[in-house]
């Protein structure tokens, strides 16, 4: 591994300091990816800037709207109970991501700014309508979560700027959700990942949040899939043309891991089974 | 380039100078010779490497040392009892059968002691979503999943040790 | 041997604790005091001449005490076809090439000096495929064998073959006939300690080398040779083996990181270690060698197998390993599986520029078991008889002599797989998208003669506290070797298993062993091991005769103080003091039809301290014995010779779920039914029988080395992916049949590589049963699935619409 060094501010702005004085140093906060990167001599920075020491970004709360800190670890969110209840997409993403050992390092933030096409908190949180907080030197911003990805490994990040905080609205009366995920094993990178997340009134589908991973250079929310299901009752041959229409609407890649006309197929059918297990889904 | 540095190990403190990039599972392993703790990948894919960190397993190999400065860290020689006895955990993998080459044994051992302290009667699905960090090439696992099921029950019966840090 | 106080009872391994606490060593942890950190530069093309290797940067960097290259090095030839260099000269032929090497004070001292040693290449055309490299006119991989002489084509020379019968009047004859297109791929053992060595020479020029190999002594004398070719002629080598982190197969031939290892420490005067990281590991390492397979079977109308046709074609990478031998082991299966009277096998093996291979697990029988089974059930639905029925027609056993001239001794087969259908259910209604489906397997059950000598020695020695030091020079390598030994020993000597304790794997203190592989660790060890019990016993039997009588009557004494109403029975000890009337049980020594009196027992330690302590004529007692099976070794061109001691069986059933619209396959159970011969340590046996199956899953469902001209496109964990704890969630049944052989110690065979072999063709059947697709290529993706099922719709449908 390329020596770094490595700083370890107690606030955001010691970060933002050390960040102007030393170009080539990067953030870093699980370190789960970025340690990763650096071994394998991906990313060779010349200084590490660890977020461990920064408290006010590992806040968990809810309220009016409910806020999580961008360095809360994926285990915490899985720990907390009033969350998942809340947020049963949290869950359902967190549970199955990487192995124990890696949730009580990755956080939910680190895991929004690798952008990775196929990052696990990403399409829940796209389907929750997350906005994120960016503080940087000239203060503070907001965002929506899918104007966040800019391509793979890119966000709207601007130098020096850190991801602090994961804003969501409260669940909806009568919220519905199913996250799916196709991996190789236990404990691999997701070849495609589906989120949905809708309301049900008078058997209409309103609100209607469908959100994809893996499948396009950026997690992304399927807007074609959304428009097609809003008001509409569910039946079956809707799901089907819900499906048809998500294979349309991503830009899936061959990999080594899969062909795009597998991810395309997969998405077709983690749609399709989304939707349903969300409809039926007992509140 | 190197810091000083205080590592909370198994219930002693060392202070020792260490490069701002070394990893946790380098100082344990070369510095303070700890070398249960075992690399596998380097890659937080094997989980050889499981240590505790406050009570919880993490990839020593995805830890910078400086960064868990002052925190609690348990490796598997700190599982040991008075006068070197094997942890529950650890006697009953050598009972039921859990362990062949010994390679992946020690970051498995790590993590099942965190699960039986976080949830002391699991079923077999929560012992494989809690040790799906830990590949084993020789046991296929089945043996593995039984000693974790023995540990249960050892640790049930009174046979408990203090709690890891 | 019915009444076993030890063998068949489970019993934890013996270094299990140790393992527990973390305390045992890996060459990934061993130091020497001065030991410099090795590091190689591998090729950056994977066929290209090599122009120009500037080491200048990497010399001056500090730290650094020495940078090799093939320019400044003798030559060191390696392999079994004398086709692979140490380092690399004039031409690289794979990625994996050594080109250069470093010795510096710390690993990453290493790694940046590798980084700065400058390799100027031209680029050759390369053939990638066994197409490309059997096309005429292709570039030459080797342009000249080991001797010199000039070749012209990429084919190997080695010929592998069999014929029998009448294949021609066989298959007109068939009643049914099928034949099929089979591919295996590149599997990496992936044992979870990497590989490495540490290599020392003292000041005559003698090497001590730790390695990670299961052929201790072959490795001694190749690294015997590397000396040699370093000026030092005549010197000793010593090969130690630590604890391993698994093997699998990966340590059945030496590897250019030892030699360079070897080179460096010789030319710093320091210890050098050498230890892969995982990357390495995948990327220079050699996995087990992929196969293509043609076959046809043919049948009666009653199901009776007529023939069996099978071509192999193998890319044997860039250099010749063991990879180039796996024809010898696809032997067994393709002659002897199943009564079959006409075979014809051939096996061609190319040279290409992709990684070269070595063994793994089952070395070569899973790569044709795979079509052989597949097959089978393929036949059985041509025929309309049940796959289970048709396998039962045709079952294997004992006393048949089969086509490749096996002597089949015992036979559990036909056990094993009423077994593995009972367990199954087979035959039963299941619902929809699940299905069940069985192979069988039959492997060298009594070790595999593969080398002139195919023996191994155990010195046993006793100590004066009753403590018994084994030596062998076969190698644990996780999978229980010493426990079975350990066991042995006890039963054999009538001592507690903790009296017994086995010596660390040291050529400079272990009797010569040819090496652990073909599952012949526990079937050796122990017969020598019983071999050398009997000669200790006979020693010890006949100094008791001296000394037993003074120590009875000294017990005898002391035992009438303690209770003084004693009367001794009228026995005549000196009468009955005879070497073949002594026993050894529980510790002691006693005699055969004598008073059951307590005097009349003797310590084991005490009697050893007494034949030691007797003035000039004390003796410290030491057995050694070299087991060497009763087999032959084969011709392999002709495909004919009794290889192992006896053949191991068994049958494996898998019960599969498949989402036909994912292609997803799920493991709903298994069952391995094997016939083990005798169980010695049912805990560790089945500890083997899980291991083995559970590679076999991930042979067939997930595992590949992918590469790309050349090229290993997924070298880590992230992406070549072996099974997690997750994958194996479902139940397996073990069964384990056994069948006393009579060669076997207490009638046990070798168990250590069947687990693997019928696992990939049970669940392919079964996938078949469940959803009527069959996938020919491993492994079976969901996404091949997916596009079988697609295309058999796309059929049914074609079907349909044509149908007026």
């Amino acid at each position: 591994m390329t020596p770094f060094d490595y700083h370890r501010p107690e606030t955001l702005a010691e970060a933002f300091r050390i960040a102007g004085e030393i170009p080539g140093a990067r953030y870093v906060a699980g370190g789960t990816d970025v340690l990763v990167r650096i071994r394998s001599g991906r990313e060779r920075p010349n200084a590490l800037i660890s977020l461990g020491r920064i408290d006010t970004l590992a806040r968990l709360e809810l309220g009016s709207v409910t806020r999580i800190g961008a360095r809360a670890t994926i285990g915490q969110v899985l720990d907390h109970p009033e969350l998942t209840s809340a947020y049963p997409l949290l869950a359902q993403a967190a549970r199955p991501f990487g192995s124990t050992q890696v949730r009580n390092l990755a956080t939910v933030g680190g895991n929004l700014c690798n952008a990775s096409p196929a990052a696990d908190m990403a399409p829940v949180l796209l389907a929750l309508d997350a906005r994120v907080e960016i503080e940087g030197p000239q203060g503070t911003r907001e965002v929506p979560l899918d104007a966040f990805f800019k391509g793979p490994g890119q966000t709207d990040l601007a130098p020096r700027e850190v991801l602090t905080t994961i804003v969501l609205e409260p669940p909806g009366p009568d919220a519905r959700s199913c996250f799916l995920r196709k991996s190789r094993v236990g404990m691999d990178i997701a070849l495609t990942s589906v989120a949905a997340h809708l309301q049900l009134a008078d058997d209409r589908l309103t609100r209607v949040r469908i959100a994809a991973g893996a499948v396009a250079p950026c997690p992304l929310r399927l807007r074609a899939v959304e428009d097609l299901l809003e008001g509409r009752t569910v039946e079956p041959g809707l799901l089907d043309e819900a499906a048809r229409l998500a294979a349309s609407e991503i830009a899936p890649i061959t990999d080594i891991r899969a062909s795009a006309n597998y991810r395309r197929r997969l998405t077709r059918t983690l749609v399709r089974r989304a939707v349903a297990a969300a409809c039926e889904e007992s509140r | 380039m190197s810091r000083e540095c205080t590592l909370d190990v198994n219930g002693s403190l060392t202070t020792l100078q260490v490069a701002p990039s070394a990893r946790l599972i380098d100082v344990l392993r070369d510095n303070l010779g700890l070398t249960g703790t075992k690399e596998g990948c380097g890659n937080g894919e094997c989980g050889s490497c499981t240590v505790l960190l406050e009570g919880r397993p993490v990839n020593a190999c995805l830890l910078i040392a400086l960064e868990v400065e002052g925190r609690a860290i348990t490796t598997i020689e700190g599982l040991l009892g008075p006068g070197g006895k094997l942890s529950p955990v650890q006697q009953a993998f050598v009972e039921a059968g859990g362990i062949q080459c010994g390679f992946c044994t020690p970051g498995m051992i790590m993590s099942a002691t965190a699960l039986l302290e976080a949830n002391p009667a699991p079923t077999d699905a929560e012992i494989r979503d809690a040790l799906v960090g830990n590949l084993c090439r020789c046991t296929g696992y089945t043996q593995i999943i039984e000693s974790v099921r023995a540990a249960a029950v050892r640790l049930g019966t009174g046979d408990r040790p203090e709690a890891p840090r | 041997m019915s009444d076993c106080r030890h063998i068949g009872k489970a019993r934890p391994r013996p270094d299990a604790a140790d393992k527990a606490a973390g305390r045992t060593l890996y060459i990934n942890d061993l130091i020497r005091p001065g030991m410099l950190h090795g590091k190689v530069k591998f090729s950056e093309h994977a066929h290209a001449r090599i122009v120009r290797i500037d080491t200048s940067r990497a010399e001056r960097l500090p730290g650094v005490r020495a940078v090799v290259t093939a320019y400044d090095t003798p030559e060191i030839r390696i392999g079994f076809l004398n086709d692979n260099f140490a380092l690399k000269r004039d031409k690289v032929r794979q990625f994996r090439d050594e080109v250069a090497a470093v010795a510096a004070i710390d690993p990453d001292i290493a790694a940046e000096a590798v980084d700065l040693i400058d390799v100027e290449y031209e680029p050759l055309p390369g053939v990638f495929t066994l197409d490309e490299a059997m096309a005429q006119g292709a570039p030459l991989v080797h342009e000249m064998d080991a001797r010199g002489n000039p070749l012209t084509t990429n084919e190997l020379s080695l010929r592998y073959g069999h014929e029998s019968g009448d294949l021609a009047v066989a298959e007109r004859a068939s009643a049914h006939v099928v034949e099929g297109r089979f591919s295996t791929q590149l599997m990496q053992q992936s044992c979870l300690g990497t590989a490495g060595c540490l290599a020392e020479l003292d000041m005559s020029g003698n090497l001590s080398i730790w390695a990670r190999t299961q052929i201790p002594f072959l490795a001694q004398r190749d690294f015997t040779q590397a000396l040699r070719a370093l000026g030092l002629p005549g010197r000793n080598c010593r090969v130690i083996v630590p604890a391993l982190g698994g093997t699998f197969g990966t340590g059945l031939d030496t590897h250019a990181y030892e030699y360079i290892a070897i080179v460096l420490a010789h030319r710093t005067n320091r210890p050098v270690k050498i230890l892969y990281n995982r990357e390495e590991e995948f990327a220079n390492l050699s996995p087990r060698q992929s196969a293509e397979v043609e076959i046809a079977q043919g049948c009666d109308r009653e199901g009776r197998l007529t023939f069996r046709r099978v071509r192999v074609r193998q890319d044997n990478g860039a250099y010749g390993s063991w990879g180039a031998t796996f024809p010898t082991v696809m032997l067994l299966p393709v002659t002897s599986l199943y009564r079959v009277p006409n075979v014809s096998f051939d096996a061609r093996l190319v040279y290409t520029n992709n990684t070269y291979c070595q063994a793994m697990r089952g070395y070569g029988n899973p790569e044709v078991t795979w079509p052989i089974e597949s097959n089978l059930d393929e036949l059985a639905e041509a025929a309309s008889i049940d796959p289970f029925e048709l396998r039962m027609r045709n079952c294997n056993e004992p006393g048949e002599t089969t086509p490749m001239g096996l002597q089949v001794t015992t036979c559990g087969l036909k056990e094993c797989m009423e077994a593995t259908a009972a367990k199954l259910d087979w035959g039963a209604e299941r619902r929809a998208r699940r299905g069940v489906g069985m192979a069988s397997l039959i492997h060298v059950g009594g070790s595999g003669r593969i080398y002139r000598s195919d023996g191994g020695g155990v010195i046993l020695k006793f100590d004066d506290f009753g403590q018994i030091n084994v030596s062998y020079g076969g190698v644990e390598m996780g999978q229980g070797l010493h426990s079975a030994l350990s066991l042995t020993v006890a039963e054999a000597l009538g001592v507690s298993p903790d009296k017994v304790t086995i010596n660390p794997t040291d050529t400079g203190t272990c009797p010569w062993d040819v090496g652990t592989h073909a599952s012949r660790g526990a079937f050796i060890a122990c017969n020598a091991a019983l071999a050398a019990a009997e000669k200790a016993r006979a020693q010890i039997f006949a100094a008791a005769e001296e000394v037993f009588p003074r120590l009875a009557l000294q017990n005898l004494e002391r035992y009438c103080v303690q209770h003084p109403d004693y009367r001794a029975p009228t026995f005549d000890l000196a009468a009955a003091v005879k070497a073949d009337r002594f026993e050894l049980a529980d510790g002691q020594i006693v005699l055969r039809d004598a008073p059951a009196e307590p005097w009349l027992k003797v310590d084991l330690d005490r009697l050893l301290r007494a034949i030691h302590f007797r003035g000039s004529r004390g003796e410290v007692i030491t057995a050694s014995a070299f087991y060497e099976p009763q087999s032959d070794l084969p011709d392999w061109q002709k495909g004919v010779g009794n290889m192992s001691a006896t053949y191991a069986y068994g049958a494996q059933g898998a019960e599969v779920e498949v989402d036909e619209e994912t292609g997803e396959v799920r493991i709903v159970r298994m069952v391995a039914a094997h016939d083990v011969g005798k169980v010695l340590n049912p805990q560790t046996l089945a500890g083997q029988a899980y291991g083995g199956l559970t590679q076999g899953v991930g042979y067939a469902l997930y595992e590949e080395i992918l590469t790309e001209q050349g090229r290993i496109l997924n070298p880590s964990f992230t992406d070549y992916k072996i099974p997690t704890i997750r994958e194996m969630s479902f139940p397996v049944h073990l069964e384990f049949i056994e069948t006393d052989d009579p060669a076997g110690p207490f009638g046990a065979k070798g168990v250590g590589e069947p687990g693997l072999v019928p696992t990939a063709p049970a669940i392919a059947n079964a996938i078949y049963d469940a959803v009527g697709v069959r996938i020919r290529d491993l492994p079976i993706t969901p996404e091949k699935v997916l596009r079988a099922l697609d295309a058999r719709r796309a059929a049914s449908a074609g079907k349909q619409t044509s149908t007026p």
